[in-house]
């Protein structure tokens, strides 16, 4: 009775898959992000009229160079052990001071799993049957998922990357993914350090037919005290507006020297 | 003050000729996230940059002395689709800056929005997007 209850669980997405015609949902586009650093500045658009622009000016967009630490922890950040959480107070102490030290990204070192999926500036997926791939304007991030059922090597375990090593497979139309290799020298989000033992797993899924969701979470039993959960959303592009540009991030730090 | 702007100079004139170490540095530093003020200038520069864009405001007071801002902006991708281009503001042009300063109290900010002497607002993301 117990076994043929876990073989009917087993076969819930080979049935739901059926249901959708048996081809899994197309993620290829380009997205961008909703609200990847909270509440968005200011807009766009035509002259106002003479009197709008006495009022109040917007808020400042929270983009990379601003997360210093000077508004704190937020409430949903994830949950240190006393060990991170000790790395996290110095990192804010050097960043609150100006120190670029711990400014991966501004020395334009690869966002990292899973900090890269804010897209903050925006995201091309390109899929295939056997492989995703995921894009990041953002310092030209990269990241493959493999769908052809491919388990990760001893080898590619024991060399660590900042994007990692993904491989996923579809629960009707959802996309799971592991993430596993990752360095140790990326933030989870903000500054939030982790150790080499934490592993991201998601569930991605087309919310509607414009809205792609990632439902992200993290464990670490070296640096978190339990795992963390996070849903980020992306708006798909529309024409005029569907163009990500190169970052050449290099090319900034090479004219300083 | 005379004083002050003597010993400013060789300062001012290596930040020009080497102006992206200055920049690079800047890039990095803490923002007072919750407060935007807003300046009214000339465009001396605007550096369509990765990983920032640089826009360089000069601000001349009652007084007639001019203060210079160095005002850091997002990636050219990004302000490309929010209706920035690489030309679109020129050295000698009037304009407003909403933006958070610096909290060592340097001449740096980071810019929450640019509007023209012709009423442009050039915001930081597209109208539809954050």
């Amino acid at each position: 009775m117990r076994l043929s209850g876990i073989i009917l669980i087993a076969a819930i997405p080979a049935v739901l898959m059926a249901q959708s015609g048996s081809a899994p949902p197309d993620f290829s586009g380009v997205y961008y992000p909703i609200n990847p650093f909270g509440p968005p500045a200011g807009r766009g658009g035509p002259p106002p009229p003479p009197d709008a622009r006495k009022g109040p000016p917007p808020r400042p967009t929270r983009s990379a160079p601003i997360s210093d630490g000077s508004l704190g922890r937020a409430p949903n950040a994830p949950l240190l052990t006393p060990e991170y959480m000790a790395k996290w107070e110095a990192t804010r102490k050097s960043r609150m001071s100006g120190s670029s030290e711990s400014d991966l990204t501004a020395k334009c070192f690869p966002p990292g799993m899973p900090a890269m999926m804010n897209m903050a500036y925006g995201m091309e997926v390109m899929q295939t049957k056997d492989k995703i791939t995921f894009f990041s304007e953002l310092n030209d991030a990269l990241r493959r998922v493999y769908l052809d059922g491919r388990k990760p090597s001893q080898k590619v375990l024991d060399d660590p990357t900042y994007a990692g090593y993904s491989t996923g497979h579809w629960e009707g139309d959802t996309l799971v993914v592991d993430t596993v290799a990752l360095r140790d020298n990326t933030y989870i989000e903000g500054f939030t350090p982790h150790s080499d033992e934490m592993t991201v797993k998601e569930r991605i899924r087309l919310a509607s037919p414009d809205l792609l969701e990632d439902r992200i979470t993290v464990t670490d039993p070296k640096a978190l005290t339990k795992p963390w959960e996070t849903v980020k959303t992306y708006r798909k592009a529309k024409p005029g507006n569907d163009e990500l540009r190169e970052f050449a991030c290099a090319e900034g730090l090479s004219e300083a020297k | 003050m005379s004083k002050l702007r003597f010993v400013c100079l060789p300062v001012v004139l290596a930040a020009f000729f080497q102006a992206t170490p200055a920049f690079s540095h800047h890039s990095n530093l803490a923002y007072e996230v919750t407060k935007v003020i807003t300046i009214t200038g000339v465009v001396k520069e605007f550096r369509w940059s990765n990983p920032h864009t640089w826009l360089t405001v000069v601000v001349t007071d009652e007084k007639g002395n001019q203060v210079e801002w160095a005002c850091e902006g997002r990636a050219p991708g990004v302000l490309l689709r929010a209706g920035w281009s690489k030309n679109i503001l020129k050295p000698g042009e009037t304009v407003t800056v909403d933006m958070s300063p610096a909290r060592d109290g340097s001449k740096t900010a980071i810019i929450a929005r640019v509007t023209k002497a012709d009423g442009t607002i050039l915001a930081n993301a597209p109208p539809n997007q954050d």
